[in-house]
C-alpha cells in the first residue's frame, strides 16, 4: 500500500534501509582508519546511537502514528467495555435515548422553524398583518379590496403584491362530485413566491378580470389521484361548482400555498370599480431591492392611512401595518412550543449526560489501580487520558449511532401523529443537518463525558499504595459526585414542573365548557351545485334533506349553520352592527360579530342553552322573519345591563335605515376557533331563509351563503354509523350534491386540543425518562459509595451501631443532597416559568400546586432510591465486611 | 578526543547545520553526518542517528528534498538536496544566528565589547 508522503516520511522498509547505508559507510570509513571489522562495526553503531529508537522516533512523528495508536486505543476500549457489558449497554441506552430525543426534536423544529420556505429568497417575502390604533397590537391578517389597489398604485416597497381567499367547492366532470379546497389568487402570486407549474402554466394577467373565461390550475396531488397524472387534461374542462373551467397547469408537488390541502387554484378577479371595505384576503408581497420591512411598515400605514379621505367610516384611519416575514407569518404561533419541547430534550441530553458521568466516575474511581499500574510502567498523562476518551468516544458514538436510528421511528412518528395545526409538519424528515447535529452532539457528549474521569484519575496522580484498599474515596471525588446527583435532581425538577403545569393546563383545556355538548352528533359539509341558482332552491333543498333525515332511525335532532364552532374556517363572517335608536359615535367602530345562518331547531341540535327569549323554529324560516337569535358575548358588547329582547339591530354599523332583524333569543356563548379563547367572539344566528344565497351575493350586509351549509345529526346511535345513511338520504333527492368533512362533534373538539394534548405528551415523556434516569442515577451512585463503605460499616456495626442508624445516616446524606437539587431545580424553574407562560391556558406558571406536589414527589423518589441500598447496607454483617478488605 | 570532550549541540541547532552542509550539493545522510563533524573540527557530538528526525523535519517543511541514488561505494542511497525554500530560510537563519553570538558574546564578556 503506498500511503502519501505527508502522512508517511518513509515506510519502514525505507527507513530500515537508508540507516543500514549509513551504519554500512560508517563502518566502511573505520575499516579506512585501520579498524579491525568486529572494531569498526561496533564504533559505527555507537555513533549512530540506538537505531530501534531513532526508527520510532521517525515514525511517531508521522501523522499516520496517531492514527494507528487512535485505533489500538479504540480496541482496547472496545475489549475493556465488552468486559462490563452492563456498564456498557446502560450508559450506550441512556445516550442514545438523549441523544435520539434531541435530534428529533431538533429535527422538528429546524425543519419547521429554521429550514427557509421553499420560495426563491423567501426572507424578502411578506405577510400583511396589521394591528390598530384601538387596542390591537397586531394579527389582523385581513384586508380589503380597497386596500389592496391603493397598495398596488402607491407602495414604493414591494415590488409585487398578491390576494387570496380559500373556499371549499364542488369540483364534478370526469370522475364522482367531490368537495375540494380551492384557493383563489390574484396572477400576481406567480411573483411574489416565484413557483411555477410544473406542467402548463400560470394564470395570464388578464384572466384575473371579471368576464374572463374560466381556468384553473390543479395540485399535483389532485392531478395524480384524479387525473392519473394525465397531461392531456391540460385544456380539458372541469365544473367547480357547476361553472365550467378549463385546466391550464398543474402546481409542483411540493407547493403548498397558502396552506397544504389546497386542490385547486383559480383566478381571484377584483376591479377597481368594485372595490369593497370588506376584509375579505389575506396578502403576501415581495419586497423590491434594498427595502427593508421597517420601511414597508411604515409606507403601508401611511398608504392605509391614506384611505381614510376616499372611503371614510372604515376605520382605515386606526390601520397600524405590522407586515412580517411568510415564515414568521406562517409558524410563529407555533415557535414558543417548539422552542421549549428542544429546551426540554436538551435538559433531558444534561440529566443523561450526568447519569453517565455517574457511572464513568465509579468506574475510574474502580480502575484506580489500573491507572496506577500503567502509569508505575512508564504510561505518560497523555496516554492515561486516551484511555478514557477512547471509551468515552466509543460509547458516544455507538449511542449516537443508535439515537440517530431512533431519532429516524421518532421523528417520523412525529410527523405521523403530530397535530394537523403543526405547519411545515410535512416538511419534517431527517437531513444533513440533523445528521450534522447529532454528530456535534456525540462529540461534545464524548469529550465532556471522557474529560470527567481525567479531572480526576490523572492530575491526581494514584499511587499503588491505596489502590488496594477500598475507602470511602477521597473527599474530591465524593463532591463531584455529589454535585453530579443535585444536577440531576434539579434538572428533572424542572422538566416535572414544566410538564406538571402543561398538564394542568390541558386539564382546563379539556374541562372548557365549549358551549355546546358535542357528544354523539355527527357533522357533515353539503355544498349546492349550479342547480340550485337561488336562495330559495336551497332552502328548499336543505328542509327536504334535514327532514328526512329526521325520521332516519335513532336521529333525536337534526339542523344545518353555515358555520360551525371550531370549524377550520373560524371567524367564517360577520360584520358590526347598528341597533335602532342608537347614534352612531363618531370615531368609535363598535365591534364585529359573527354571522351564521341556520336552519330551524339549531340550538336543539348542537345542545346549545337558551338563556331568554326562544329559539329559531320553521316558522320563522318559512316566513322569512327578520329575527335573530344572539349570544352572551353579543349581548356584552351591545346591550350591556340592558335587555335585549325586542331590540333591533342591522348588519354594518353604518345602516342607520336598517333593514332592522329584531333580537329574540340570546344564547349561550360557544368557542369559536380554538378552546382555549379567554375573549369570546360575539356571535348572532339568523333563519337560513334570511341570509345570503346563490344569487345573493354574500355581502356583510345580507348575511352568509346559504349554499355551502353543516348539517348537525344529534343521535342515539353511534354518530359516525350514521354517515352512509345521511349519504343515501341525500343521494336519494340529488345525487350530485357533494358532501365532506363528516365527523363528529367530538372529533372536532379533540383537535382543537390537538396541539396542547402533543405538547403536553411530548413534554411528559421527557419528564418521565428525566425523572426515571435520575432515580437510576441516584440508586446507582448511592449503591457504589455504600459497597465502597462496606469496611466503614462493618466497623460501626461491630461498635455497637444499631443497623437502623446506618440506614438513617446514609439516607440522611443522600437527603441532603437530593434537597439541595430539589431547592436548586425550584429556583430555577420559578425564574424560568415565564418562558412558558405563552403555552399555559388559565394556569400560573408559578403554580404552587405543581411546585409543591413536583418537589415533595422528586424528593420522595430520591429518597427512595437512597433508601434501597442503604437497607442493605444496613444487613452487612460485621464480619464478612471486615474480612472482605 | 572522547566523548566526554566533545560538546552538545544547542537545541534547535542541528537544522541549520544540516541545511548549511547542503548549500555545496546532494548529500546522503551519511555524508552529512561527517561533513558536520569534520567541519567542527571533531569537537561536536552528535549521534548519527538524531540526524534522521531533523531530515524528516525538513523534507516535511520542504525546506529540502530527497531521492534515491548511488553512493561513492555503490550502494543505494537516499541523497538530500537543498531547496529554493530552503536556501532562502539558510540565509535568514544564519542572519539569526550570528546575531544570537554576537549579542551572547557582548554579554558574556562585557568590558571586551565596550
Amino acid at each position: 500500500m503506498n500511503v502519501p508522503r505527508w502522512l508517511r516520511w518513509r515506510s519502514d522498509a525505507e527507513l530500515r534501509e537508508e540507516i543500514q547505508a549509513h551504519l554500512e559507510m560508517e563502518t566502511q570509513a573505520n575499516l579506512d582508519r585501520g579498524f579491525s571489522p568486529e572494531q569498526a562495526r561496533v564504533a559505527a553503531q555507537r555513533r549512530f546511537g540506538n537505531a530501534t529508537l531513532v526508527s520510532e522516533r521517525v515514525r511517531e512523528a508521522d501523522p499516520l502514528f496517531s492514527l494507528e495508536i487512535i485505533l489500538k486505543d479504540v480496541r482496547y476500549a472496545l475489549r475493556s467495555l465488552l468486559r462490563v457489558p452492563g456498564f456498557a449497554l446502560a450508559a450506550c441506552a441512556t445516550l442514545a435515548l438523549a441523544i435520539g430525543a434531541s435530534t428529533a426534536i431538533f429535527t422538528v423544529t429546524y425543519r419547521v422553524l429554521l429550514n427557509p420556505l421553499p420560495y426563491p429568497d423567501s426572507a424578502r417575502i411578506l405577510m400583511l398583518d396589521f394591528g390598530n390604533t384601538l387596542g390591537n397590537p397586531s394579527g389582523f391578517r385581513f384586508i380589503s379590496s380597497q386596500q389592496y389597489f391603493q397598495y398596488l398604485d402607491g407602495a414604493r416597497s414591494l415590488s409585487s403584491l398578491a390576494v387570496y381567499e380559500t373556499d371549499d367547492l364542488t369540483l364534478s366532470g370526469r370522475g364522482a362530485p367531490e368537495r375540494i379546497r380551492v384557493s383563489r389568487v390574484t396572477p400576481s402570486l406567480v411573483s411574489v413566491l416565484g413557483v411555477s407549474p410544473v406542467v402548463g402554466r400560470w394564470f395570464a394577467e388578464d384572466e384575473g378580470v371579471p368576464g374572463a373565461p374560466p381556468v384553473a390550475i390543479l395540485s399535483y396531488g389532485l392531478w395524480i389521484s384524479r387525473y392519473r397524472g394525465d397531461s392531456a387534461i391540460l385544456g380539458q374542462s372541469v365544473d367547480l361548482d357547476g361553472v365550467p373551467a378549463q385546466i391550464v397547469g398543474v402546481m409542483p408537488r411540493s407547493y403548498a400555498f397558502p396552506e397544504p390541502g389546497i386542490n385547486v387554484w383559480v383566478p381571484l378577479a377584483l376591479t377597481r370599480a368594485t372595490a369593497s371595505p370588506g376584509y375579505a384576503f389575506t396578502a403576501v408581497a415581495r419586497l423590491r431591492g434594498g427595502a427593508t420591512i421597517a420601511g414597508a411598515r411604515a409606507e403601508l400605514t401611511r398608504l392605509t392611512n391614506d384611505l381614510e379621505a376616499v372611503y371614510p367610516g372604515n376605520g382605515y384611519r386606526a390601520f397600524v401595518s405590522t407586515a412580517l416575514t411568510l415564515i414568521e407569518g406562517t409558524v410563529g404561533r407555533v415557535s414558543t412550543m417548539l422552542w421549549m419541547l428542544l429546551a426540554s430534550v436538551g435538559l433531558l441530553w444534561l440529566v443523561a449526560c450526568a447519569n453517565v458521568a455517574n457511572l464513568f466516575l465509579v468506574r475510574a474511581e474502580a480502575r484506580q489501580r489500573e491507572v496506577a499500574m500503567r502509569r508505575a510502567l512508564g504510561a505518560g498523562r497523555g496516554g492515561i487520558a486516551r484511555l478514557f476518551l477512547a471509551e468515552s468516544a466509543l460509547l458516544s458514538v455507538v449511542g449516537g449511532a443508535a439515537g440517530l436510528m431512533l431519532a429516524a421511528t421518532a421523528t417520523r412518528l412525529l410527523v405521523a401523529f403530530g397535530p394537523a395545526s403543526l405547519p411545515r409538519l410535512e416538511d419534517v424528515r431527517l437531513d444533513a443537518v440533523s445528521l450534522l447535529f447529532t454528530g456535534a452532539l456525540t462529540a461534545v457528549t464524548g469529550l465532556a463525558l471522557g474529560a470527567l474521569p481525567l479531572l480526576r484519575a490523572v492530575w491526581k496522580a494514584p499511587s499503588l499504595q491505596g489502590g488496594g484498599r477500598t475507602n470511602t474515596g477521597s473527599r474530591r471525588s465524593q463532591h463531584t459526585r455529589h454535585v453530579l446527583m443535585a444536577s440531576q435532581v434539579a434538572l428533572a425538577l424542572i422538566l416535572l414542573v414544566a410538564s406538571g403545569l402543561l398538564v394542568r393546563s390541558f386539564l382546563r383545556l379539556l374541562a372548557v365548557d365549549p358551549g355546546f355538548d358535542p357528544r354523539s352528533t355527527l357533522t357533515l359539509q353539503v355544498g349546492l351545485p349550479v342547480q340550485y341558482p337561488d336562495r330559495e332552491r336551497a332552502v328548499a333543498f336543505h328542509h327536504a334533506v334535514l327532514d328526512r333525515i329526521a325520521t332516519l332511525p335513532g336521529v333525536t335532532a337534526v339542523s344545518a349553520s353555515t358555520c360551525l364552532p371550531l370549524s377550520s374556517r373560524g371567524f367564517c363572517f360577520g360584520n358590526t352592527l347598528a341597533v335602532e335608536g342608537r347614534p352612531r359615535q363618531p370615531g368609535r367602530i363598535p365591534r364585529a360579530v359573527a354571522q351564521r345562518a341556520v336552519a330551524s331547531g339549531y340550538f336543539e341540535a348542537m345542545g346549545m342553552r337558551l338563556l331568554r327569549g326562544r329559539g329559531l323554529d320553521r316558522g320563522d324560516t318559512d316566513r322569512r322573519e327578520p329575527v335573530v337569535v344572539v349570544d352572551e358575548a353579543m349581548v356584552a358588547a351591545y346591550f350591556p345591563g340592558e335587555d335585549p329582547i325586542g331590540r333591533r339591530i342591522a348588519f354594518g354599523y353604518q345602516s342607520n335605515n336598517g333593514p332592522w332583524r329584531t333580537i329574540v333569543g340570546v344564547v349561550e356563548d360557544t368557542v369559536t376557533i380554538g378552546l382555549a379563547e379567554l375573549d369570546p367572539i360575539a356571535k348572532l344566528y339568523l333563519p337560513m331563509s334570511t341570509s345570503g344565497g346563490p344569487d345573493l351575493p354574500a355581502s356583510g350586509l345580507l348575511g352568509p351563503d346559504i349554499s355551502v351549509m353543516s348539517y348537525v345529526v344529534r343521535s342515539s346511535t353511534p354518530p359516525l354509523g350514521l354517515a352512509p345513511a345521511v349519504r343515501r338520504t341525500i343521494d336519494s333527492i340529488d345525487p350530485t350534491v357533494a358532501m365532506a368533512r363528516v365527523e363528529t362533534l367530538q372529533d372536532a373538539v379533540d383537535r382543537a386540543a390537538e396541539q396542547a394534548a402533543f405538547t403536553t405528551v411530548l413534554l411528559a415523556i421527557a419528564a418521565g425518562v428525566a425523572l426515571l434516569l435520575g432515580l437510576v442515577g441516584i440508586y446507582g451512585v448511592v449503591s457504589y459509595i455504600v459497597s465502597q463503605r462496606t469496611g466503614e460499616i462493618g466497623v460501626r456495626l461491630a461498635l455497637g451501631a444499631e443497623p437502623g442508624d446506618v440506614a438513617a445516616m446514609i439516607v440522611r446524606q443522600g437527603g441532603m443532597v437530593a434537597l439541595a437539587g430539589v431547592l436548586a431545580g425550584l429556583a430555577a424553574a420559578f425564574v424560568g416559568g415565564r418562558l412558558i407562560a405563552s403555552l399555559l391556558y388559565d394556569v400560573s406558571p408559578r403554580d404552587p400546586a405543581v411546585f409543591a406536589a413536583t418537589a415533595v414527589t422528586l424528593f420522595g423518589v430520591a429518597t427512595l432510591a437512597c433508601w434501597l441500598p442503604a437497607r442493605r447496607a444496613a444487613r452487612v454483617s460485621p464480619v464478612e465486611a471486615l474480612r472482605a478488605d | 578526543m572522547s566523548d566526554k570532550d566533545r560538546i552538545q549541540l544547542l537545541q534547535g541547532t542541528l537544522d541549520l547545520l544540516v541545511l548549511q552542509t547542503l548549500v555545496f550539493g546532494r548529500e546522503h545522510g551519511h555524508g552529512i553526518a561527517t561533513n558536520i563533524q569534520r567541519s567542527a573540527d571533531d569537537e561536536l557530538l552528535i549521534d548519527h542517528g538524531s540526524l534522521y528526525p531533523a531530515l524528516q523535519r525538513l523534507e516535511r517543511a520542504s525546506l529540502i528534498s530527497s531521492d534515491w541514488g548511488i553512493s561513492e561505494n555503490n550502494r543505494r542511497a537516499r541523497y538530500y538536496t537543498l531547496t529554493r525554500a530552503g536556501r532562502r530560510r539558510l540565509v535568514t537563519e544564519t542572519h539569526r544566528w550570528e546575531t544570537m553570538v554576537r549579542v551572547i558574546s557582548r554579554v558574556m564578556k562585557p568590558r571586551e565589547a565596550q
